[in-house]
C-alpha cells in the first residue's frame, strides 16, 4: 500500500533520513521504532508531504507522492496524527471533528462523517461544545485519532500515539487503534514505547541514524540478541 | 455634565466602529499569516478612491459605492499572497520571514501611495454623505452618516465574526491561526487560506474607507494614520486576538473622546500610543491575551 524507497530527507541542508525503505501492506500495523533522532518523525513527516524529500520515492498503492502537499496526500486517503495530537486546543470538540472532515466534498458530507464518528465514540457526542484543550491527555489524543478518521482514510501515519499519557490512557489509545485496524485501516506508528507497539504490530522496522537497522515481525525482533540489546534497552541473557 | 458625557460616548462609540472594522482586519491577518501588514492602510485609501469613482464619477448609489470598495479591495486582497508573500517565502526558505514581511508590506504601502498620488493627485476629493440629516437625541445630534458607519461596521463584523465561527472555510482560517501544520493534516490548503484572510481583511478596510469617505475625504495618505492607530489596538488587545481588538477599537475611541474633558484636543492622538507603551511595557501580550499561533 505505502512503498518507501531509498529516501533521504531532513530539514534545510540537514539531512536526517540517509537511505530508508519501508513498505506498510493493506491493512497491516507497521511500527517504527529507534532511539531518539533516528529519523522515525522525520520520515512520518516525509511520507505525508511535510518535507520534500532529497531523493527516493515515496509512493501510495503505485501513486508517487513525492511533491505533493499534505493537504493534497489527505484527499488520497492518508491521515495523520501528529506526535501530541494536534488538535485545535481553542476549538470546540465538534469543531475540531467537522475540520477533520474538511477534505470532503460538501459541509453536509463532513456533518455526516461527524454524526458516524459521535455513534463510534459517544463520549465526544456528550462533550461536543467542550474545548478540546479540557479533556484530558487520552481523551485529547483518541479525539485526534478519530478526527483523522472523519475522510475514511485507508492508511493512518501515527507519531507517538501514547508520548506523555498515562499507561491507562495508553491503554485506551491502542484499544482504539486495534479497533481500527480490525476495520481494515493501515497503520504506520512511530512508538518509543515499544512493548505497546510490539503487542499490535504485524510488523517492525528499527532505524537508527537515518537508516534501516531491522525489519521483520515482533517475535523476530524479541528474538534478536543484538536488537534487542541496541533498541530495546535490554541486558543480554 | 452628563449630556456631555452622553456626546463623547456617542462619539467614542461610532469612531470605535470604524477602528474595529480596521483593526480587526488588521489582527485577523497578523493571526493567520503572522504579517503585519504595514499596506493596510492603503486598502483604506482604495476604497475610499473606489467609492468616490462609483459615487461621484459613475454617480450610482451609496451603497454600489460602499460594496464596490469591499469587493474591489477584496480582489485587490486576493493577490497580496500568491504575488508577493507567497514568493518571498519560498526564496527564504526555512530563514526568518518577519522582518522581510515587513518590508515587503511597508513597500507595498508605499508603493500604493505613489500609484494612488500619481494616478488621483493629491487632492483631497469629496464624496456627498450617503444619508443626510442627523438624529436629535435632545442633548446631542448624531448625523445619520455617521450612525450609518457604525451601523454597517457592526453588520460587517458581525458578518465576518458569523463566517469564522459557522462556515466552513472560516473554520479552515481559525484552524491555520492555530496551528498551521494540523491545518493541513486536515485537508486545508494553506495558500488558499493566507489569500482569503488578506482578501478579508483588506476588504474590511476598503469598506471602512468607503464608509468614512464622506467624513474623512479621499487623498493618497489617508489610511496610514489609522494603520499606525490600529497597531496601537492591536497590542492592547492582543496580538493576534479578534476580540481582543474589538474590545480595545472601542476603548481606544472612548479614550480619546473622553480625553478632550481632561486634556486639550491636540493631545487626542497621543492617548492611543500611550496606552500602547504603557501596555506594552506591563502586560505585553495585551488585555485578552495574543491570539493566533500556538
Amino acid at each position: 500500500m505505502l512503498r518507501v524507497a531509498d529516501v533521504r530527507s531532513g530539514y534545510g541542508k540537514l539531512e536526517i533520513l540517509q537511505s530508508v525503505s519501508l513498505a506498510v501492506g493493506e491493512g497491516e500495523i507497521v511500527g517504527l521504532i529507534g532511539p531518539n533522532g533516528a529519523g522515525k518523525s522525520t520520515l512520518l513527516k516525509t511520507a505525508f508531504g511535510y518535507l520534500a524529500p532529497f531523493a527516493g520515492e515515496v509512493a501510495l498503492e503505485g501513486r508517487p507522492l513525492v511533491g505533493l502537499r499534505p493537504d493534497q496526500v489527505v484527499r488520497l486517503g492518508v491521515g495523520y496524527v501528529a506526535q501530541a495530537g494536534g488538535l485545535f486546543a481553542d476549538m470546540t470538540v465538534h469543531e475540531n471533528l467537522l475540520l477533520g472532515g474538511y477534505a470532503l466534498r460538501s459541509s453536509r458530507e463532513a456533518r455526516a462523517a461527524v454524526d458516524d464518528l459521535y455513534a463510534r465514540f459517544p463520549l465526544f457526542a456528550a462533550r461536543r461544545r467542550q474545548p478540546a484543550g479540557s479533556l484530558s491527555g487520552g481523551e485529547q489524543r483518541i479525539l485526534a485519532v478519530a478526527r483523522a478518521l472523519a475522510v475514511r482514510p485507508r492508511l493512518l501515519l501515527l507519531d507517538e500515539p501514547s508520548a506523555a499519557l498515562a499507561p491507562r490512557f495508553i491503554a485506551d489509545v491502542y484499544d482504539t487503534i486495534r479497533a481500527l485496524n480490525g476495520g481494515g485501516i493501515a497503520m504506520l506508528i512511530v512508538e518509543q514505547n515499544v512493548e505497546a507497539i510490539l503487542a499490535v504490530a504485524h510488523r517492525v522496522f528499527v532505524l537508527d541514524l537515518g537508516r534501516n537497522a531491522f525489519d521483520g515481525t515482533p517475535a523476530e525482533l524479541r528474538a534478536s540478541d543484538r536488537i534487542r540489546r541496541l533498541y530495546l534497552g535490554e541486558d543480554e541473557g | 455634565m452628563l449630556e456631555s458625557l452622553a456626546e463623547f460616548a456617542i462619539q467614542g462609540i461610532v469612531l470605535g466602529g470604524l477602528y474595529a472594522l480596521f483593526a480587526v482586519g488588521l489582527t485577523l491577518i497578523f493571526g493567520v499569516l503572522d504579517v503585519i501588514n504595514v499596506a493596510h492602510g492603503e486598502f483604506f485609501a482604495i476604497g475610499g478612491y473606489l467609492a468616490f469613482a462609483t459615487i461621484v464619477v459613475l454617480h450610482w448609489p451609496g451603497a454600489a459605492g460602499v460594496a464596490g470598495a469591499a469587493v474591489g479591495t477584496f480582489l485587490l486582497g486576493l493577490g497580496v499572497y500568491p504575488l508577493l508573500l507567497a514568493p518571498l517565502k519560498r526564496r527564504l526558505g526555512a530563514r526568518p520571514r518577519g522582518p522581510l514581511y515587513l518590508v515587503l508590506t511597508l513597500g507595498l504601502s508605499t508603493f500604493l501611495q505613489s500609484s494612488l498620488l500619481a494616478a488621483a493627485g493629491g487632492d483631497y476629493l469629496r464624496v456627498p454623505p450617503y444619508a443626510g440629516g442627523v438624529l436629535d437625541l435632545s442633548f446631542t445630534a448624531v448625523s445619520h452618516q455617521r450612525l450609518l458607519v457604525l451601523v454597517v461596521s457592526i453588520v460587517l463584523l458581525g458578518g465576518l465574526f458569523l463566517f469564522l465561527r459557522f462556515h466552513r472555510e472560516g473554520l479552515a482560517v481559525r484552524a491555520v491561526a492555530q496551528n498551521p501544520d494540523a491545518a493541513q493534516a486536515m485537508g486545508i490548503n494553506l495558500p488558499r487560506v493566507f489569500a482569503l484572510t488578506l482578501a478579508l481583511g483588506v476588504g474590511l478596510a476598503g469598506a471602512g474607507g468607503a464608509l468614512m469617505a464622506p467624513l474623512f475625504n479621499v487623498y493618497p495618505t489617508v489610511g496610514f494614520p489609522l494603520t499606525i492607530k490600529a497597531f496601537a489596538i492591536t497590542i492592547l488587545g492582543g496580538m493576534g486576538n479578534l476580540a481582543g481588538a474589538l474590545v480595545a477599537s472601542f476603548l481606544i475611541s472612548l479614550a480619546e473622546a473622553f480625553s478632550v474633558m481632561l486634556i486639550p484636543s491636540e493631545w487626542q492622538n497621543a492617548i492611543a500610543f500611550a496606552v500602547m507603551i504603557v501596555m506594552l511595557l506591563l502586560r505585553p501580550s495585551g488585555l485578552l491575551g495574543g491570539g493566533g499561533r500556538r
